[in-house]
């Protein structure tokens, strides 16, 4: 049952200061969203010039573009960066520039924790980055930093201090925003939002938000371990330390990835559907399919430690493997949605098509390495790099890209310009291929991760050739995604761009039905919410709009419908 | 019905934790991950329970319509002094002298109303 809307008198909006000082200090969550996107983008490029860095020294045998230690710090902070700075914050960021928008609310539940959040996450970053600029340099025991190579007897110096107090920080920024893009799901629905109207995008982030309040705070126990042991490395003398980090690390370790791709997903599930212009395919099912997808993905974390021979192997590969009946579930509801649908090739589009097939590579071949006999032939090797960049790089950072395109008009009132963004597209797939395909065949031949170079007897030149010069197709590619974001934000600047449709995709849910972009308040007399009907209430409005004519009387209006808008927004 | 679904998601999320943990009971595993795990399931019903205290005392889905009226203005002060806290840690307890104030400068504000700014 709904509650009839009541007017509230107390509303109090506030003019937030002109210029930078208002940005800083804002409670808006798109402005609060938006900052968050933007500081991962930029973060995207300085790993990917990271990224550029490794394969350069990669490409031929023997070479010493950068030396052994250097190596070691370029790997640890692109792979941390990528994770706990790029892919997770920008999924969160999403959520909230978004969730208030698509559940029909003026704001988000907790804006100045929120705040607090993106704060702590920018902070933290600088943090980790400073480590490159003290001599004995930044961290350097890769992105999980294991015991007792990370304590300070092994991994001397401040630089992994300051990753652990970066890596901690921003994990604290996580969970704030975590919390009140949750707590805005549960609690802040707008009238006639019920549960089983939220659209997809909103669902992956209660699971996603869920997964961060279960896992994120064993991240932060690993880092107080990890920290005392900095301080008195004999901790670490004691194995049940060693494999208790192993365990508080993984079991945050692994329901991130689900944290880097559940939002992902869901970004390619609603361009799927709208660019077919159809509803999405099995909505109750994927939903129910998300949810226990997420709490699977809590139960798999040991498949990082087969090889300790100190973890229930059996058990980690039973739930591992258990993953693929959702995994096979949500494939069903997008593939499900495309037959039949009038496809739109756009440049969203694309990139959710390519998602697709990629994510697909990346995921089988976990199911892999999540069988034992073969993850202790392919464990620390190519292989591993190959897998995980095929879910984190093809798969999810597609799903970016596609949300970049998307939503992109609807934040800045521009559009992107199509035929950069299908070059982009292009670049993308063949350098993300190029680059990774050969390391699975790498990774099986033996050449192990983490090595700063190999000789030329190995016989691992021609991949790693292949595989750098797909790096570079992929660095060309990000320049065209650059010049694409700088020349449409320049042109707005300047002005002399045709006006745009505010919902030039014709899409389905709610943030598409006020202005591109939104008014601080969300929705406005001018821009009311419309009726919400189903998870896809925009597309209900033509029919909606026929029954307010009497054409169909109580097929699909709630009792207690929003009342006027003027009256809503209490203005 | 609807009412109840959004704790509901919330608790039948957390019990579908427990059972993959008691599964997890019958292969074994070290005892801290018992404590681990079942100190997560506990945390999720208590965040289930909150939800729905939230849920019984107001409505469901909501007609209030409006945004904060406080600024965020104390957040970066208390996030810098959070970072302060932290580097303490590499470089030495006496960063706290600057951390602590600016972490009750930062709350003291916070705790303001009247630095809302100007309504609209
Ligand atoms: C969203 C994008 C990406 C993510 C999330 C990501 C993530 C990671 C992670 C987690 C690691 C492991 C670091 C460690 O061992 O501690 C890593 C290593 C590496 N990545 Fe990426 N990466 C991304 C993009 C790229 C791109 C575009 C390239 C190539 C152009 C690349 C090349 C490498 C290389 C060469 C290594 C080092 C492997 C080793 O020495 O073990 N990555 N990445
Ligand atoms: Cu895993």
């Amino acid at each position: 049952m709904t509650v009839p809307a009541t007017s509230d008198p107390a509303d109090t909006r506030t003019a937030e200061p002109d210029g930078w000082l208002g940005w800083l200090t804002t409670t808006d969550h798109k402005r609060i969203g938006l900052l968050t996107l933007a500081t991962s983008v930029v973060l995207l490029f300085l790993m990917g010039i990271l990224a550029l860095i490794m394969r350069g020294q990669l490409a031929q045998p023997g070479e010493d573009l950068i030396d052994a230690h250097t190596y070691n710090q370029v790997f640890t902070i692109h792979g941390s960066g990528m994770i706990y700075l790029v892919m997770t914050p920008f999924a969160i960021g999403l959520g909230v520039y978004l969730v208030p928008l698509q559940v029909g609310a003026p704001a988000l539940a907790t804006p100045r924790t929120t705040l607090l959040g993106y704060w702590l996450y920018v902070l933290g970053a600088l943090s980790m980055l400073c480590g490159f600029a003290i001599p004995s340099g930044a961290a350097r025991s890769g992105w999980f930093s294991y015991p007792p190579l990370a304590d300070s007897d092994y991994s001397p110096g401040a630089g992994p201090d300051l990753w652990v107090i970066g890596v901690a920080m921003s994990a604290i920024g996580i969970l704030l925003m975590a919390w009140a893009v949750l707590w805005t799901v549960l609690r802040k629905r707008a009238i006639g939002m019920t549960m089983l109207r939220l659209p997809v995008f909103s669902w992956s982030m209660v699971v996603t938000c869920l997964m961060v309040l279960g896992a994120f705070p064993s991240l932060l126990a690993a880092l107080v371990l990890l920290a005392l042991g900095r301080g008195d490395p004999a901790i670490f003398d004691s194995n049940v330390w060693n494999i208790g980090y192993q365990h508080l690390f993984w079991f945050y370790g692994h329901p991130v990835v689900y944290v880097m791709f559940f939002p992902y997903l869901a970004a390619v599930a609603e361009v799927l559907a709208v660019f077919c212009g159809r509803r999405f395919f099995g909505y109750k099912a994927t939903v129910l399919s998300l949810l226990v997808f997420a709490a699977l993905s809590m139960s798999v974390w040991g498949h990082h430690m087969f090889t300790t021979g100190q973890a229930s192997n059996d058990y980690y590969s039973l739930t591992s493997i258990l993953l693929t009946v959702p995994a096979g579930a949500e494939y069903f509801g997008m593939l499900g949605t495309l037959v039949g649908g009038r496809i739109v090739f756009r440049t969203p589009m694309l990139f959710a098509l390519a998602f697709i097939p990629q994510f697909l590579i990346g995921g089988l071949t976990g199911i892999m390495t999540g069988t034992p006999v073969i993850d202790y032939h392919v464990t620390d090797s190519y292989f591993i790099v190959a897998h995980f960049h095929y879910t984190l790089f093809a798969g999810s950072a597609f799903g970016l890209f596609a949300a970049v395109y998307y939503w992109f008009p609807k934040v800045t009132g521009v559009m992107l310009d199509e035929r950069l963004g299908k070059i982009h597209f292009w670049l993308l797939v063949v350098g993300a291929n190029l680059t990774f395909l050969p390391m699975f065949g790498l990774g099986y031949k033996g050449m192990p991760r983490r090595v700063n170079t190999y000789s030329s007897v190995d016989g691992f030149g021609l991949l790693n050739l292949l595989a750098s010069c797909g790096a570079a197709v992929l660095a060309a590619g990000m320049i065209v995604f650059a010049v694409n974001i700088l020349r449409s934000l320049l042109r707005r600047r300047r002005g002399g761009l045709a006006p745009m449709p505010d919902n030039p995709w014709n899409a389905h849910t709610l943030e598409w039905a006020t202005s591109s972009p939104p008014p601080p308040e969300n929705f406005t007399p001018d821009r009311p919410l419309p009726p919400i009907t189903s998870n896809a209430p925009l597309l209900d409005l033509p029919m909606a709009q026929k029954e307010a004519e009497g054409a169909n009387p109580g097929k699909t209006a709630q009792p207690g419908e929003p009342a006027g808008p003027a009256e809503r927004s209490g203005l | 019905m609807n009412k109840h679904l959004a704790y509901g998601v919330v608790a039948f999320w957390g019990l579908l934790n427990g059972l993959s943990l008691s599964v997890l009971a019958i292969y074994g595993e070290a005892s801290m991950v018992y404590w681990l795990w079942g100190g997560v399931v506990a945390l999720l019903e208590l965040v289930a329970f909150t939800v729905w205290l939230s849920s019984w005392r107001g409505s469901d889905q909501h007609a209030n319509y409006r945004v904060t009226a406080r600024t965020g203005a104390p957040a970066l002060p208390a996030a810098i002094a959070v970072l302060l806290a932290g580097l303490s840690f590499a470089y030495g307890f006496w960063l706290l002298i600057v951390s602590l104030p600016l972490l009750a400068i930062a709350l003291g504000m916070a705790a303001m109303p009247g630095l809302a700014g100007k309504d609209v």
